[in-house]
């Protein structure tokens, strides 16, 4: 994680951003019960003890969608933060018995397009984007407490929301964008390092309750 | 009106007579030069003409006039006619109603002989009755008096009988007495006469005829008893008259009573009729007061009416008029209603028609105004101008005047003059300098009202913009909300996840853990069902062939050692039973045979603990004894049931049963009974 001392560029960004969502997807897989206790381990990171995945498929399938979304420079063509091009990342929740989507944690990214034209690096420390970045986890630790139950073994998926006329490579498919019948939603706080903003959100299923 | 036409047309038929005869006179007078020889033929002809033109006429009008006379013939016909036809409907009328009056009367006379009959039919049957109850009356009367007169007669007769056997005896005594004093007095010289003579004869004589003598006596004392008693009993005689006469009294006193009676119960049935008749009358009399009081009422409140209304009502009539003029006066005004309704929708039309005439002309009028007025301010400067002017020239003509006498005077001409071309070079410049100030302020004016205009226009113009600001500012409000809420929506939306498929996609990774997990599930569930299938299919198996343990389903489990066992010794066991039953059934069979012949008594166990005998020589099937077990089911208490049979053999059941308290004595007796029965029968 290359970072640059003096600023922000669009490059390191990219690279804070995409962190934030590794971390970001293990507490929520971690936090929602997709995958059992006992397969995550405890690290620290952004000066908080945070729940990483030990389940190799897992983490296989996390790093695979995440290095796409970091879009290394030389292998693939979408070079999807760096290119801006990335709108949205949204981890989709759902029971495998009734095919129903539970919750869906969506991320807004956007991109401030201007810093890649003018490639000079932005002020912002890295510890404010670090503060901004704990205090979002905290928050989606938080938000557990009035998160319905999820009562069935769930399985989750990350989708991404691309510019239409972008190249997918070929592990990637297009899909619905699964959003949840009758949703009840909740705006979670956001960080920006001066060249992404991301949004936080989350949308979870009504419960009938009596 | 005929007369007079026929007249104008006599008279138009003389005027063309006239004229004729005239024309012909011209004609005459013009063609005689022409005619000159034959003129007097031609008079003459002519003259024939006229006099037959003149027959032709007379005999015309004569025409007419006969069928002025035809039609007034014809008129006094028809209407001669129709009095007639008047005449005799009227007749037929009264003809009708003669008739209907004598049928009326025929009736009523036939019903007057009908009640008359009636009533004399009544009168024979009440003269009838009177007769019958006369002459039951005089019957009555006579049974009395026969009764009377018997009883008066009998007494009378009894009493004349009495008397006059009184009297005879009286007489008989009298002459009896007579007779005895003779016969004393006989006797007495016969005594004398024969004492001396016939004194041997006098004891025997004597004896004879003191025999004789007391015979006598006897009858003589014998019949003045008969005279005592006869004389009491006449001397009861006048009392009896007496008696009789105050029994005539009475009865006379009582029938008099009784025909009293009769007339009375007559009148007081007559006087019990009239009392009804006079209840009724009076019943109906109350009644036709209330009613009477009731229409008092009404009438009251009917003349109430008449005042309290203030009307001149009395009658019905004037109320059903009054009742009819205010109709009248309702129909009027209604009719004047819809008139002027009519009329106000026709004026306010026209109102409406003319209002923008109104409007127009009011603006031409205002316009109108303003020209007056400007005219008028024109008018008075004009005005004052000439008055001016007038003044001037007033002041230049004495100045001149003046200057005239003065010149006379003097001669100051030339100065005179100068200062006059001078003034008069002063009224130029001033009247020139007063035109331009007039025409300075007549543009002033005209800027004036254009500023004007142009305020008023700014103003409407201003008044418009406003408007069009709070349009403005209304829509952009409208629009700010409509703003808001589809912001919220986006947002919404965008936090549900939605987005634009025209400009962004989602895209995931094929191989990612929901779609594993959906896979995973697939095949588990493949798996179970699977399995499922399988398993019921082996339960199927097992069930169908339980017993077969030879099959070649290589998943059926072979049926173990113990099942076969287990079935041997099952069918070994029903085996026992079924011969273990075969066998109590004989013995019991065995058993019952051996007890009826024994004992005699067939015994059937029919309910629990009720046992049924019936015994071999039983006369009927039916006939059975019944026993119910009490007590404990072994100790063999037995009780006797009562049956039609056992009824029979109450005796044997009380000596048996009750006295020696023993069933087989019982049994045994009523056997040995049958028995007998059967042996003699």
């Amino acid at each position: 994680m290359s970072k640059t001392l003096k600023g922000i560029t669009l490059k390191g960004s990219a690279e804070l951003v995409a962190e934030f969502f590794s971390f970001g997807i293990n507490s929520i897989l971690y936090q929602r019960g997709i995958y059992p206790a006992e397969t995550f381990t405890r690290v620290t990171q952004y000066d908080m003890s945070l729940h990483l995945t030990t389940d190799a498929k897992l983490k296989n399938y996390l790093t695979n969608v995440i290095s796409q979304l970091k879009a290394s420079f030389v292998i693939f063509v979408a070079e999807w933060l760096f290119d801006c091009t990335v709108q949205k990342l949204v981890v989709v929740i759902t029971s495998p018995q009734t095919n129903e989507v539970l919750e869906r944690w969506q991320f807004d990214i956007d991109c401030d397009k201007t810093a890649k034209e003018s490639g000079a690096p932005r002020e912002k420390s890295i510890k404010a984007i670090q503060e901004e970045i704990r205090s979002v986890i905290r928050q989606i630790t938080a938000t557990v407490t009035f998160l319905p139950l999820l009562e069935t073994a769930c399985a989750f998926d990350l989708l991404i929301y691309t510019d239409k006329d972008l190249e997918v490579p070929e592990q990637w498919e297009e899909s619905g964008p699964q959003l949840i019948d009758q949703s009840e939603e909740v705006r979670l706080r956001s960080f920006t390092t001066s060249i992404h903003k991301v949004n936080s959100m989350v949308a979870y299923k009504r419960t009938n309750s009596m | 009106m005929d007369d007079m036409e026929d007249d104008t047309t006599i008279f138009s038929t003389l005027k063309s007579f006239k004229s004729f005869i005239s024309c012909p006179d011209r004609s005459l007078l013009e063609t005689e030069p022409a005619f000159g020889r034959s003129g007097l033929q031609n008079l003459y002809t002519k003259r024939v003409e006229l006099e037959e033109a003149a027959e032709r006429v007379r005999s015309h009008t004569s025409l007419l006039q006969l069928t002025q006379e035809k039609q007034q013939m014809e008129l006094s016909h028809k209407r001669a006619r129709i009095e007639l036809e008047k005449e005799a409907n009227s007749s037929s009328r009264d003809l009708q109603r003669e008739i209907d009056r004598n049928r009326e009367l025929l009736l009523q006379i036939r019903h007057l002989k009908e009640r008359e009959e009636k009533a004399n039919q009544e009168l024979n049957e009440q003269v009838e009755n009177n007769k019958a109850l006369k002459r039951n009356f005089e019957e009555l009367h006579k049974k009395a008096n026969e009764k009377d007169s018997k009883l008066s007669y009998s007494s009378i007769s009894m009493m004349c009988g009495t008397l006059r056997d009184v009297r005879n005896t009286g007489i008989k005594y009298q002459v009896s007495e007579k007779k005895r004093k003779i016969e004393k007095r006989m006797l007495n010289l016969y005594f004398t006469s024969r004492n001396s003579l016939i004194c041997a004869l006098l004891p025997l004589m004597c004896a004879v005829h003191l025999q004789e003598l007391e015979r006598r006596l006897a009858l003589q004392e014998q019949d003045s008893v008969i005279v005592k008693n006869m004389k009491s009993e006449v001397a009861r005689l006048p009392e009896l008259e007496r008696e009789i006469k105050r029994l005539r009294e009475e009865n006379t006193f009582l029938r008099e009573t009784k025909e009293n009676n009769s007339l009375l119960r007559e009148e007081t049935e007559g006087l019990r009729r009239k009392l009804e008749r006079v209840e009724r009358v009076m019943e109906e009399k109350l009644k036709v007061e209330l009613e009477k009081e009731k229409l008092e009422h009404e009438l009251q409140a009917w003349e109430n009416i008449g005042q309290s209304t203030g009307l001149n009502i009395r009658k019905p009539e004037d109320l059903s008029r009054e009742v009819i003029q205010i109709q009248q006066r309702e129909l009027n005004l209604k009719q004047q209603n819809y008139t002027l309704n009519s009329s106000i929708r026709s004026v306010e039309k026209t109102r409406t028609e003319l209002m923008p005439e109104i409007a127009q002309l009011r603006a031409k009028a205002q316009e109108e105004q303003k020209k007056r007025e400007n005219q008028d301010s024109l008018v008075r400067r004009l005005q004052k101008r000439v008055l001016l002017l007038t003044k001037e020239r007033d002041g230049m003509r004495a100045i001149l005047e003046s200057y005239d006498s003065e010149l006379a005077a003097s001669e100051y001409s030339p100065q005179l003059m100068l200062r006059v071309k001078e003034a008069e070079d002063m009224l130029r410049k001033v009247q020139t300098h007063n035109t331009e100030m007039e025409t300075q302020l007549s543009k002033a004016q005209e800027e004036a009202g254009t500023f004007k205009l142009q305020a008023q226009m700014v103003s409407v113009c201003v008044c418009f913009f406003r408007q069009k600001i709070e349009e403005l500012e209304a829509e952009r409000q409208q629009l700010e909300e409509q703003n808001n809420i589809l912001e919220m929506r986006l947002e919404r939306h965008n936090l549900q996840g939605d987005y634009d498929p025209v400009k962004t996609k989602v895209v995931h990774l094929q191989m990612n853990p929901t779609s594993i997990a959906k896979q995973q599930r697939t095949e588990e569930v493949e798996q179970l069902r699977v399995e499922c299938q399988r398993l019921r299919d082996r339960l199927r198996k097992i069930e169908a062939d339980g017993v077969m343990t030879t099959d070649d389903t290589t998943l059926i489990i072979p049926p173990s050692q113990e099942i076969l066992n287990l079935r041997k010794q099952m069918e070994s066991a029903e085996l026992k039973n079924q011969r273990l039953k075969e066998v109590f059934q004989k013995k019991i069979q065995e058993f019952r045979t051996a007890c009826y012949v024994l004992t005699g008594y067939q015994i059937d166990i029919t309910v629990e603990n009720q046992y049924r005998l019936t015994s071999v020589y039983a006369e009927h099937m039916e006939d059975s004894l019944l026993f119910k077990s009490t007590g404990s089911v072994g100790s063999g208490s037995m009780q006797l049931l009562e049956t039609d049979f056992s009824r029979t053999l109450t005796g044997l059941v009380d000596l048996h049963l009750f006295h020696q308290k023993s069933i087989p004595v019982f049994l045994s007796a009523v056997t040995i009974e049958l028995f007998s029965h059967q042996t003699v029968t």
